[in-house]
């Protein structure tokens, strides 16, 4: 293919990248060794707020920035280097707890504490999803046909539920004395409190987590069983393989890329986990890389953002999932040069 | 003439009373306004949309976005709905009117305790207050043979003789909700210990005798609390009243109402308002208000319209519609026992939210980092130590520090 | 032959089964219940009791129940639904319509059956079992609490219809917009062997991996502001991007684009090279090739990417709820609003009827083309 044609071909698609997704990311890499402030001058104001009948008037000292002629605010942007980047790890804090030997210590700094979480997260819920979708494909597979399609309807669901409400349907199933959590405190005859300590959380999280994406897994690896080569399998039983040889010398190599397929896509989903936080609300016991980054870069209620450190927090982030994808990148590397 | 003009407006009222109602204006300027959409905005928008071309945004996300949208030019939105907290950075951005001249020409029916005045000028119409206050389950307490608790010793006191006799499943409830909820938490324990958070050079002084008294008085509470109380929010809070579950709460005045909702509340009548318990120098409460901004980035003549259709919509009329959906400022509201609770409060002397640039990061870094100290991974100085360092951190990159 | 040698020992088949049962159970239930919660009366909806949950006394108190007739006419209402759904429909269409028209039966088919059964459930069931009721005895008189205001409310108070008709249009433009900019790019990348291809790829991996927050915060003052830095091109015109649906329609689409090409690139892979060559040989250029000889024995790929975009961009919540306002917004961001605004007891069941309402279009959605993502992803997509 000629490369006009090629150009002719992806250009659109490209444009669309570069505009919306290339351009922030160079802009929030630029950011990220910049502060920009506004220039203050301290004002006496007298402030009068309403009562419940009559009004408080006071007078403070108050910094207010400076406004241009035309009303707008004027700012000053400063190359700082590495400064930001310095502020999100808090490396002299962290160094300090470590050389303590306190884990408390070092899991109270905000990077560490979500970066923690983050990677358990991801590594933790990549098995369970690459089982659980194996497993459920696999009875489907051997399920009679004609209960295939109502299984996999049902299966599906979890996948095509708004993430939000997906979220906050097993919330409430937990909360309180949610429904679940009610069961089991009848069965365990104890009190139990899902949302009160760290570690439940986080089960509960990573449940949904698996929730959600096994059934995207399972319907990815039960297509793939489809195309299994049943000569082979054939071949395999004539030579007195037992089932699980047969599972685990000619199905799972034959999944393999499809395995390598969601393994990415959960990678690089699990890594920038947020949405369970903000739906599971566990700010108080865990926090996550992308919430941190989220949290930075949303303003308080006085409108201050601290966007040069979320930008730093940003970059960091995207370090890690680079990292990460790594020893699948060179998977791909090597399909591509092997030709298709 | 004049008879005929009035006979040509009448005729105009008549054709379309259907969609004016209940506004004496035909507003013809297209307006937009962005606020927060709880039940008193939704009230009082309601009402300014009867005047017709109005179109309202009630926003989850109007913190983030009303800064930018109201300094863009032409301003995005007209009217715009603001606390005391919403208002600084609108303020600071110099992108909000002062409106001495259009509360002069059209602002008959504002008490001057809805003029909120920055430096003598008027640059909001409030329209409510709110705040924390003490709700307590009256026949719970009478039961025991508990008065009504006015310090938080005493409220402590009430909740272990309610654990003791085991009547509620907890005793106690408070919006401890990692966030927001927890910092205004801390910010009213705070005040009620006579603490102050900014000083010279907008630098931090929560790291005091009066800081680790505040978080030991949270801490002491959360023993009597539903241990999920990092969770807990107001709307948490307010379902767990009305199921029975807890006996006592300081809880928002606008969630009064929703005791003695017949459909869905559990203990109707059996709630009582009462003022926020003191600390040892002040109620432990922090006074809010809601109020109405305009934008500086349109004409004159939209301002005129926007402003008196904002005046449309906080009528007397408006408020005896609406009279329990919050503790009104505006003429014809009549405070009935439910506003009781905010009353006492505010004539015990609570202070205002200490609404500020720095006070912001303050409250968000307080909210953060409260967390550590309720789980026990910190102790209270240190706690107060490191809030402050993220403070610092924070307020330098703002320029607010140097 | 083989099917003998591949039977499975009997317990083995019934705990793959049971625990098949077990996986449906877990899947279903937390949907089911936000389903039953929706038409209940707060009280029974937050009952810690779940029996409670499902009879629901206090709404049957209340004056709304279900009587044993209407329960059985409103199952077979759904099971209808469904059988039309799975098998009728898509047989139907496939079976009667060709190439280009199997798109216009698809949405034609799928939006009368959608409206017939809404129909059926909530007016034609109450309708008759209201008449027929006084005849029956006890199979006539109310024995399970629901109630269907909280619908009312949200569809009709609320309006949400209009957050519908949002969530239509813009569903609809990414869906369209992001296959024809994909497929495109697609085929592009799959016939070039080329290193620069090789590089967008891995490139448009890394920005399938970027944490959104990020992007999406940097869009809004831009956004908000366009109409100042677009003056210089567009003049007196330009618009302000903000709060308009095409423009977040842009960002989503370019948000989906790595993973449609991706996608679409292990599709094409597929089709052999051969049949554009032969193509190329009677004189077809590249575009014509694509078009004429590939484009139709892609629509299984086509469909299948386009059912995963229609996902994203109907669940979409972080966009959405930045870039438009009130005016325009779609569903998901409007039932956050409901959730997180200070809210009464009552509020927050409305506000579960309005999730379980979106909800259904996409179990609607599934019915009808689940064998097609099945095939679509069989027929070798998702090579890696």
């Amino acid at each position: 293919m000629k490369f006009k044609t090629f150009a002719a071909f992806i250009g659109p698609s490209v444009f669309m990248m570069l505009l919306f997704i290339a351009f922030p990311l160079v802009s929030v890499f630029q950011q990220s060794f910049y502060i920009t402030q506004p220039i203050y001058e301290l004002v006496d104001v007298e402030t009068c707020t309403p009562g419940f009948l009559t009004q408080t008037c006071v007078t403070e000292t108050q910094s207010m920035p400076t406004l241009d002629e035309h009303g707008e605010i004027i700012t000053q942007t400063e190359f700082v280097g590495l400064q930001s980047y310095r502020n999100v790890l808090e490396l002299g804090r962290a160094w300090e707890a470590l050389s303590a030997g306190s884990w408390t210590a070092f899991q109270s700094i905000d990077f560490w504490k979500a970066l923690r979480f983050t990677l358990s997260f991801t590594l933790i819920t990549l098995p369970l999803v690459i089982c659980a979708g194996l497993g459920i494909a696999v009875m489907i597979n051997n399920a009679t046909k004609a209960v295939r399609g109502p299984v996999i309807f049902i299966s599906l669901l979890p996948f095509i539920i708004t993430p939000v409400i997906g979220a906050l349907s097993i919330n409430w199933l937990f909360r309180g004395d949610g429904i679940l959590t009610a069961a089991l405190e009848w069965y365990l005859q104890r009190d139990i409190a899902m949302f009160a300590q760290a570690w439940t959380i986080e089960i509960l999280m990573m449940f949904y987590r698996v929730w959600h994406v096994a059934p995207f897994a399972a319907i990815v690896f039960y297509a793939g069983l489809q195309t299994v080569n049943q000569d082979s399998l054939e071949s395999a039983i004539i030579d007195g393989a037992s089932r699980w040889q047969r599972l685990k010398y000619i199905i799972i190599p034959h999944l393999m890329p499809l395995i390598v397929f969601i393994s990415m896509i959960h990678l690089m989903d699990s890594y920038r986990v947020f949405e369970e936080i903000v739906g599971f609300s566990s700010q108080g016991h865990v926090i996550s890389l992308q919430w941190l980054t989220y949290d930075f870069l949303v303003p308080d209620q006085a409108g201050n953002r601290s966007i040069s450190r979320a930008s730093a927090s940003a970059m960091l982030t995207m370090i890690g999932i680079a990292l990460l994808l790594v020893p699948l990148l060179r998977r791909t590397w090597r399909d591509h040069h092997g030709g298709h | 003439m004049k008879l005929k003009t009035l006979l040509a407006a009448g005729v105009v009222a008549m054709s379309s009373t259907a969609a004016f109602a209940g506004c004496a204006i035909e507003n013809s300027v297209p307006l937009k306004s962005l606020s927060a959409g709880f039940e008193a905005w939704k009230a009082v928008t309601d009402a300014m949309g009867e005047c017709g071309n109005f179109e309202a945004s009630l926003d989850q996300e109007f913190r983030e976005k009303q800064p930018e949208a109201f300094a863009a030019d032409p301003s995005l939105y007209h009217i715009g709905g603001v606390a005391n907290a919403t208002m600084i950075p609108l303020l600071n951005a110099g992108s909000i009117r002062p409106l001495d001249d259009l509360v002069a020409k059209y602002g008959q029916n504002l008490t001057p305790n809805q003029l909120i005045k920055v430096d003598g000028k008027v640059m909001a119409v409030a329209m409510m207050v709110n705040a924390q206050h003490m709700m307590y389950r009256a026949d719970i307490l009478e039961d025991l043979g508990i008065a009504q608790p006015t310090t938080w010793g005493e409220v402590l006191a009430a909740a272990e003789k309610i654990k003791a006799a085991g009547v509620v499943e907890y005793p106690l409830g408070g919006t401890f909700k990692t966030g927001w909820n927890l910092g205004e938490e801390f910010v009213n324990m705070y005040l009620g210990e006579g603490g102050t958070f900014i000083g010279e050079g907008n630098m931090p002084t929560i790291n005091n005798a009066q800081g680790v008294a505040a978080l030991e008085t949270m801490k002491a509470m959360t023993a009597y609390m539903d241990p999920e109380y990092l969770v807990s929010d107001s709307t948490y809070v307010q379902q767990q009243f009305q199921q029975g579950k807890i006996a006592m709460a300081n809880l928002w005045a606008s969630r009064a109402a929703a005791m003695d909702d017949e459909a869905e509340s559990q203990v109707v009548g059996k709630v009582v308002m009462a003022a926020a318990p003191n600390g040892s120098a002040a109620p432990a409460s922090s006074l809010w208000w809601d109020g109405i901004v305009f934008a500086s980035n349109m004409s004159d003549e939209e301002a005129d319209a926007a402003f008196q259709v904002a005046m449309e919509g906080i009528d007397s009329e408006m408020v005896s519609a609406n009279n329990d959906a919050a503790v009104w400022l505006i003429k014809g509201y009549t405070p009935g026992k439910l506003a009781t609770g905010a009353a006492a409060t505010a004539a015990n002397g609570a202070l205002p939210y200490p609404a500020s640039g720095p006070m912001g990061i303050m409250h968000t870094e307080l909210g953060n980092g409260i967390a550590d100290y309720l789980n026990g991974a910190k102790d209270a100085a240190t706690t107060l130590a490191d809030i402050e360092a993220a403070y610092m951190t924070a307020a330098k990159e703002a320029g607010l520090v140097q | 032959m083989s099917a003998r040698a591949l039977q499975q020992p009997l317990p083995l088949r019934v705990t793959s089964n049971a625990f098949l049962a077990l996986w449906c159970l877990i899947a279903a239930f937390p949907i089911f219940w936000i389903m039953v919660q929706s038409f209940k009366t707060p009280v029974d909806a937050y009952d810690s009791n779940a029996l409670n949950v499902i009879l629901g006394p206090e709404t049957l108190a209340r004056g709304h129940g279900m009587s044993v007739l209407q329960i059985l006419l409103g199952l077979g209402a759904v099971w209808l639904t469904i059988r039309l759904a799975s098998r009728t429909l898509p047989a139907f269409v496939r079976g009667s319509l060709e190439g280009g028209l199997q798109w216009f039966g698809w949405i034609i088919g799928s939006t009368v059956l959608g409206i017939g059964s809404v129909l059926a459930l909530f007016g034609l069931v109450p309708w008759i079992s209201e008449i027929l009721n006084p005849f029956l005895g006890p199979l006539g008189t109310d024995v399970l609490g629901l109630t269907t205001e909280h619908y009312k409310t949200v569809w009709i108070e609320r309006g949400f219809f209009r957050n519908f008709q949002n969530s239509l249009l813009i569903t609809a433009g990414v869906v369209t917009i992001s296959l024809s900019v994909g497929t495109l790019a697609g085929y592009g990348l799959a016939r070039s062997g080329s290193k620069l291809a090789f590089w967008i790829l891995i490139v448009a991996l890394i920005f399938r991996a970027l944490p959104h927050s990020v992007l999406v915060a940097g869009y809004l003052p831009v956004f908000i502001n366009s109409s100042e830095w677009l003056a210089p091109i567009l003049g007196e015109n330009a618009p302000t991007l903000y709060g308009k649906p095409f423009a977040v329609i842009a960002v989503l689409v370019a948000i989906n684009q790595p993973f449609t090409i991706w996608m679409l690139r292990s599709f094409f892979q597929n089709i052999p090279a051969e049949l554009d060559e032969a193509a190329r040989v009677d004189g077809c250029s590249h575009f014509q090739a694509f078009r004429r000889v590939i484009m139709p024995v892609m629509w299984p790929g086509v469909i299948t990417t386009g059912l995963f975009s229609f996902l994203l961009a109907y669940n979409d919540f972080l966009v959405t709820s930045l870039l438009l306002d009130a005016q325009n917004q779609t569903m998901v961001p409007a039932i956050a609003g409901m959730f997180n605004r200070e809210t009464t007891t009552t509020d927050q069941v409305v506000a579960v009827a309005a999730a379980v309402s979106i909800t259904a279009p996409l179990f609607f959605l599934v019915m009808v083309f689940q064998r097609q993502i099945v095939s679509g992803l069989t027929a070798g997509a998702v090579k890696g």
